[in-house]
């Protein structure tokens, strides 16, 4: 090979990779049986308190108003049919919203907790997408980590007077890359690289993601502003129904 | 109240099943893609059809998600082709799910598999170590026969865990499940929540999926920029729409005496001993297997 076509194979090998790499991970979910038991129980057991939280929530709610029942579980179907859409991408690959951003900003991080509990089942038992076993990381990961830390933006900016497209957008956006993070983190302590350990191994997950990923966290940002604009010039009475309060 | 909730629930998974069946006429061969577009309505649909649909169904959950346990526990690729033949044996001769049709709902998963297994393979390091590297700008990728090894090990263990799973999701429709759910002291509100987000999910496909044909025929995903305007009309309308739905069906529910409860009628079914012994002897001979490759 001369040196250019030697250039160019390395490109595409790397390339490959990118691309072999983010597959796995686009639906952001971690494959049933990649995770040793003892992790998918410590992740399991992690969840456990946010979920009960949620929990008490949900029923104190239902408790006080039995209408609330069918529009909770309106809202977790809406959230998986969201997260099940794909997402306009200039690439033209499949991506899909992750939606527990905008759930978070429409339904608060308890409630998202639980519902997203249920999506991942679905998800896992419907779709093959995730799996039982690491129903628990996954959990943590899309259903509560990533939800808070876009309700905590998203009330933070707001309280700050920030603008209101700006903050719905950071708070999407963000929160969707901290899921990503939270996953790299998972994978890396469960698959430690031979030679640098965790935080080489760290390094590789997160490089691999912030190439394929910083773009659909973007374009998940934009999409989730347009969604909550439209919301608030058409559905005034609806949002007021979930407490929605802009 | 029982009996009405209970038909309009069978019959809306007889009809999800239906559509799943037309849609079955034309079928793609390309299924390593996503096919999120019928909201996994096969599986359901193979699920209602299995020939073992009739057994019990804790016995089902059970077995499966044991297997699933001991693939993920003995870490042994032995133990994972046991579990892909056990799995794959189940599905098709007993469920009498046809070949092509198994392969097909195993194809996705398996893509996510072998793609992501390639991520734990490869490593990065600023040295040329290990059996065979390629020199990137700023390092090396590597990769090394113990990797190698490891990534085929957890291949088979991910598929072989997949498989176990499968033979719950392929022979139990999903309101067995939440029976099983129930059976296990689930938290009643998490179970209901369950029937009533699995229903919706379906119904709200249907419409997004109308709201896309007409935003579609509208040249409304011509380029990057009109398609993210659609995307989020469509989102935005489907929540709307969403919640108009949960109020009528709330109506619904309280004109058939809804009191905050739901109630499904269940299959009685008996469990004959053959099968459990078959179960437990074939657990016995796993476990056997296992001590012995220690």
């Amino acid at each position: 090979m001369t040196k250019n076509e030697t250039k160019v194979f390395k490109v595409l090998c790397f390339l490959c990779m990118l691309f072999a790499v983010s597959p796995a991970v686009s639906a952001m979910h971690i494959m049933e049986g990649y995770l040793p038991p003892t992790f998918c129980v410590a992740w399991g057991v992690i969840c456990l308190p946010f979920l009960f939280l949620g929990f008490t929530r949900l029923n104190r709610q239902v408790k006080e108003n039995r209408k609330s029942m069918t529009m909770i579980a309106m809202a977790g179907a809406f959230i998986f049919v969201i997260s099940s859409l794909k997402i306009p991408s200039v690439t033209g690959s499949c991506s899909h919203m992750t939606g527990t951003g905008l759930g978070a900003i429409l339904f608060g991080p308890a409630a998202v907790s639980v519902m997203g509990l249920i999506v991942l089942l679905f998800q896992a038992i419907l779709l093959a997408h995730g799996g039982l076993s690491t129903l628990g990381a996954n959990c943590f990961s899309m259903a509560i980590a990533g939800p808070i830390i876009s309700w905590l933006i998203y009330k933070g900016l707001g309280k700050a007077g920030v603008n209101r497209k700006v903050t719905v957008f950071l708070a999407a956006a963000v929160g969707d890359l901290f899921t990503y993070c939270v996953t790299s983190i998972q994978l890396a302590m469960a698959y430690p690289s031979a030679e640098g350990g965790f935080q080489a191994s760290l390094v590789k997950f997160l490089g691999v993601f912030a190439t394929t990923q910083v773009p659909l966290a973007i374009i998940e940002g934009i999409l989730t502003v347009i969604v909550v604009i439209a919301l608030e010039s058409f559905a005034q009475s609806e949002l007021k129904a979930i407490h929605f309060n802009a | 109240m029982r009996e009405c909730v209970l038909e309009g629930q069978i019959n809306g998974y007889e009809q999800n099943a239906g559509s799943c069946q037309n849609q079955k006429i034309h079928r793609h061969r390309h299924r390593i893609g996503h096919h999120h577009d019928n909201g996994g309505s096969s599986i359901d649909f193979y699920a209602v059809n299995s020939g073992i649909r009739h057994v019990d169904p804790v016995l089902k959950v059970v077995f499966s998600l044991l297997l699933l346990l001991f693939c993920l526990a003995a870490d042994q690729p032995v133990i994972s082709v046991i579990a892909i033949v056990t799995a794959a044996s189940i599905t098709v001769l007993a469920g009498k799910l046809p070949v092509d049709r198994y392969l097909s709902v195993l194809t996705i998963p398996l893509a996510f598999i072998l793609m992501g297994s390639i991520a734990v393979a490869i490593d990065f390091s600023g040295n040329p170590v290990g059996d065979w590297n390629l020199f990137l700008h700023w390092g090396y990728l590597y990769v090394t026969k113990e990797s190698l090894v490891h990534m085929v090990s957890l291949v088979l263990k991910a598929f072989g865990a997949v498989s176990a799973m499968f033979i719950m999701t392929l022979s139990t429709p999903s309101f067995e499940l939440f029976s099983v759910l129930r059976k296990m002291h689930c938290p009643a509100l998490l179970v209901e929540l369950m029937h009533m987000i699995y229903r919706f999910i379906f119904i709200l496909t249907t419409v997004q999926r109308n709201m896309r044909i007409s935003a579609e025929s509208r040249l409304g995903f011509c380029d990057f920029r009109t398609s993210c305007y659609s995307f989020g009309q469509i989102a935005s309308n489907l929540f709307i729409v969403s919640l108009k739905k949960a109020n009528a069906y709330y109506d619904a529910m309280e004109a058939r005496c809804y009191d905050g409860e739901f109630l499904f009628l269940e299959e009685e079914t008996k469990v004959p001993g053959e099968l459990i012994l078959g179960a437990v002897v074939y657990f016995a001979a796993l476990t056997l297997i296992w001590w012995m490759l220690r």
